[in-house]
């Protein structure tokens, strides 16, 4: 039985052949996918490349308000079309579909929507050659089995289906699933690739268990901490471990070996440091509407490591920075620090208002020991951490949110 | 004002600071407590959690007379 998709939280299997099957007999296309189900938006991914139609990914947590203002539709389903015969050829075996969805021509396009971590979510269109850029398909490849640990309709989730979909890899649920869940997927399938946001990782250390089976774990999106390196390691000791940056707007772009990326000398045209803030330029991005100035500012901030070969280090994102006082302080600095107290599992730090100084450093720590209280957190970080920087209120919960793409959330 | 009391040696206590023993109306925070403006910050904070009001929002409190006017005007 060739496997195509499965998600043991809803004791869901669907193979290549019931893919096929699914596709053959669609007779009407909606551009707009809304779905909650995994599988139904991949399918409608793959239907819009046979097509050759633009798709628009929605988030399926969208309320109709958000829906109304980013598409201007008040009914998703008014744009629904037959689908005329002759535009789509009947599609027989694994094989002949990839080699078509490979052959996807320009009329094609993808929506996607920015997380928006401030106002509205901006909107990013892009091709398949944009969208496809960093697709690996080789022999190697072939034999992948990929834990999907990111939203569907978001930029990384994207990535991973299409490095997967293009091997012809069969792809298992383990985004939104608990601990349980997801060491089970790992060992009843024998999943060998992983790629996931460090807060996702963090939800998984420590585990008694091992997986001999994982041959890669990627990170992206934040910064990944020793400690939860490490801790992945013991449960993944075959495993290497890649960082990789990407965007929504440009996709992915740079990988590290740990914490430091470099630039291949074909890329270096494309990215300046300036202000120690990253730039691409707007050839690497989707067609979009912000990207009339030659220079894309992403809002990451960097430490260069080396010049020449250029490599460099993630420091934070810029409008992350929190404001004490006139003192700017980096969320994921204290909370990598943090992470180093033995007994803590998690943390997030986030500002508050406050009168005297303007915003106020605060905490939601999830320990795992008894002998963690606000003192002992405290007196750890007055050695390692400058004043301002050290949380004032400290929370102890049972979970840590979340955005919707997986990150610590900053409010 | 017993739990006004606690919440300034709270306040202490997580800096590493000595307690304040016996505090008065007339103690000053920044002089005869040993605040400084983070752990004023912190106050404010702690105190908006108790009493749900924010001794800070018009200008500057001094003393803890003045907090406890703030904390009985609300």
């Amino acid at each position: 039985m060739d496997l195509f998709y499965s998600d043991i939280s809803k004791n869901q299997e669907t193979t290549w052949d019931k893919l096929l099957d699914d596709l053959n007999n669609t007779t009407k296309y909606n551009p707009y996918c809304y779905q909650q189900d995994f599988y139904s938006v991949f399918k409608h991914i793959i239907l819009s490349l046979l097509l050759e139609k633009e798709i628009v990914l929605l988030d399926s947590d969208f309320s109709k308000e958000e829906i109304q203002k980013l598409t201007g539709l008040t009914n998703l389903n008014k744009n629904i079309f037959p689908i005329i015969k002759s535009e789509k050829q009947v599609i027989n075996n694994k094989t002949e579909l990839i080699n078509r969805i490979k052959d996807t021509g320009s009329n094609w396009s993808m929506t996607l929507f920015t997380s928006g971590t401030t106002g509205l979510p901006k909107k990013v269109v892009h091709s398949f050659q944009s969208i496809t850029r960093f697709v690996k398909t080789t022999e190697i490849n072939k034999a992948n089995v990929w834990g999907f640990a990111y939203n569907p309709t978001h930029m990384a989730g994207i990535q991973v289906f299409f490095q997967a979909l293009l091997n012809g890899n069969l792809i298992i649920r383990l985004f939104g699933l608990s601990k349980e869940q997801i060491f089970n997927s790992i060992k009843k399938f024998d999943i060998s690739n992983i790629s996931a946001t460090p807060t996702f990782y963090r939800l998984l250390v420590p585990y008694q268990d091992s997986f001999v089976c994982v041959k890669r774990i990627t990170s992206g999106g934040e910064k990944f901490d020793e400690k939860t390196a490490d801790q992945l390691k013991q449960i993944f000791p075959n495993a290497k471990f890649t960082n990789v940056y990407a965007s929504t707007e440009a996709g992915s772009l740079f990988a590290a070996n740990g914490n430091n990326f470099f630039i291949k000398p074909e890329m270096e045209p494309f990215v300046q440091i300036q202000d120690n803030e990253l730039l691409i330029h707007k050839s690497l991005l989707g067609k979009s509407a912000f990207s009339d100035s030659e220079w894309y500012h992403t809002g990451d901030i960097v430490k260069i490591v080396s010049e020449n070969p250029l490599q460099f280090q993630f420091v934070s994102r810029k409008n992350e920075m929190i404001n004490v006082g006139g003192y700017k302080v980096n969320p994921g600095e204290v909370e990598e620090t943090i992470r180093k107290i033995e007994g803590i599992q998690n943390v997030r730090v986030f500002a508050k208002s406050n009168s005297v100084l303007g915003n106020i450093i605060c905490c939601e720590v999830v320990k795992t020991s008894d002998e963690i209280d606000e003192v002992s957190i405290r007196s750890f970080l007055q050695s390692k951490l400058q004043e301002f920087k050290i949380p004032r209120i400290i929370k102890f919960t049972d979970k840590i949110s979340t955005t919707r793409t997986g990150k610590i959330k900053r409010s | 004002m017993v739990l006004l009391n606690e919440i300034i040696n709270t306040v202490l206590k997580n800096r590493g600071k000595e307690a304040v023993k016996d505090i008065d109306e007339s103690f000053h925070l920044r002089n005869d407590i040993g605040f400084d403006s983070l752990d004023l910050a912190e106050l404010t904070v702690r105190i908006e959690a108790e009493y749900n009001v924010d001794i800070f929002e018009d200008g500057i409190v001094n003393t803890v007379g003045e907090i406890i006017q703030k904390i009985n005007n609300k």
